[in-house]
């Protein structure tokens, strides 16, 4: 028996100074990892835009950090999701350095597919959400999330089209001034082409008109697209109708319908 | 009598009692005094909303009761009740503290909130493993104490 007891005094006071050994490296170790991000990088390409996060690590601890496990989820304030990116380092054993960065690309192709014309229009916010899971000493999953707000400028906020008025212009045309209002909230310069075509209450088409238009940020932009309807096309505009803008700019093309009365 | 009495404090009781003081001012300077020289004493209160102080007190606490009840108790049934008492308390304490094993912080930085989990689930699952095995040990103390006082023949 008394053997049994000592055997079971020496069990107990072995597994008792493992987990304090453990403890303790653990903590120190924590206290001996070193992690820097670096500057954010902007750089466009063929698709889109892609948004580049260096970051290094240096594990001075005692124990190999494995399964990291860095996520980024871009969504709006309905839930729909923008862009989910992830970037994984299987594994940084102790002593080591690692340099990686998180790369998220904006591909501009699947976000026109989207039904854009509120963000263009209306300011509004997206949520970005960043997880990162590791696995210390593959004992102990750790996880550390954010959130964060992205405030959402509308680069054609409180879009209005004014009164048309028809005048005029040789016997075959007239000439149609559509005035255009809108105020750039974005963050960049909007530069490109504006096109219009006006439909009448019954939509039929009535006239369309164009012009390039710089709207530098956080400016109001007001000015007259001319149109030169025929004279008996210019006979169908009516007090109440439809607009399609149509907005092409080096980077995207949008489409959207605004009424005008 | 007054001759047994003294006779049992100073051969029993006095060497326990101050075993059992010097114990607990070792437990106490072990589970408080050397933590808290680890812990970096200028972090903001508001950094992390978990009084670590206060959790490391009462651990430190139960560990002084339970070293301090030991030693005046060793080798006694009662000492072996102590002991197990000691190992379910640490149990449902870890339990408690760590929630389950899911350590779960939120921590302010500037105007946004970091979300800190850590699944400790394995450390607790060892702290427990050695309360169950000093549980055990206990367990068989006390049938070994009672095994000797059933078998001990008194020739006086």
């Amino acid at each position: 028996m008394n053997v049994t007891l000592k055997m079971f005094s020496i069990a107990t006071i072995i597994i008792w100074i493992i987990i304090i050994l453990f403890s303790v490296t653990a903590v120190l170790s924590v206290m001996n990892l070193n992690v820097e991000t670096g500057e954010l990088q902007m750089l466009p390409s063929s698709k889109g835009i892609i948004f580049s996060l260096p970051f290094s690590i240096n594990n001075g601890g005692y124990y190999e950090i494995a399964d990291l496990n860095l996520t980024t989820l871009v969504t709006d304030t309905n839930g729909t999701v923008f862009d989910q990116t992830v970037t994984f380092v299987p594994s940084i054993p102790q002593g080591t350095h690692i340099n990686e960065s998180h790369t998220i690309t904006i591909d501009l192709d699947t976000i026109m597919s989207m039904d854009l014309a509120p963000l263009l229009l209306n300011d509004s916010s997206f949520n970005l959400e960043i997880f990162v899971e590791l696995n210390f000493a593959r004992v102990v999953p750790a996880q550390v999330s954010t959130n964060i707000t992205i405030p959402w400028g509308a680069p054609l906020a409180d879009f209005s089209i004014g009164d048309i008025t028809v005048s005029s212009h040789n016997i075959t045309h007239n000439e149609a001034s559509i005035p255009v209002n809108f105020e750039n909230h974005a963050i960049l310069d909007m530069q490109g082409r504006l096109k219009l075509e006006v439909y009448n209450d019954s939509d039929e088409y009535v006239m369309s008109g164009e012009k390039v238009i710089a709207a530098p940020s956080q400016q109001t932009f007001a000015d007259r697209i001319i149109a030169y309807p025929r004279i008996e096309e210019s006979t169908r505009l009516t007090d109440t109708g439809r607009v399609l803008i149509v907005f092409e700019t080096p980077m995207f093309i949008v489409e959207l319908w605004e009424n005008y009365d | 009598m007054t001759e047994i009495n003294s006779n049992f404090i100073v051969k029993e009781v006095l060497p326990r009692v101050t075993k059992a003081a010097i114990w607990g001012i070792v437990t106490f300077i072990v589970f408080y005094y050397v933590p808290m020289m680890f812990i970096p004493q200028d972090l903001p209160e508001n950094l992390i909303q978990f009084d670590y102080r206060a959790q490391l007190f009462n651990f430190a606490m139960i560990s002084v009761f339970f070293a301090v009840a030991g030693q005046i108790f060793s080798k006694t049934i009662f000492g072996c009740g102590f002991g197990i008492a000691k190992a379910i308390i640490i149990i449902v304490y870890f339990f408690m503290v760590s929630e389950g094993g899911i350590f779960k912080l939120k921590i302010p930085v500037e105007e946004y909130t970091l979300n800190f989990t850590l699944d400790i689930s394995i450390i607790l699952l060892m702290i427990v493993s050695v309360n169950l095995l000093s549980i055990a040990k206990n367990l068989f103390e006390a049938v070994n104490i009672l095994h000797e006082k059933s078998t001990k023949i008194d020739l006086d």
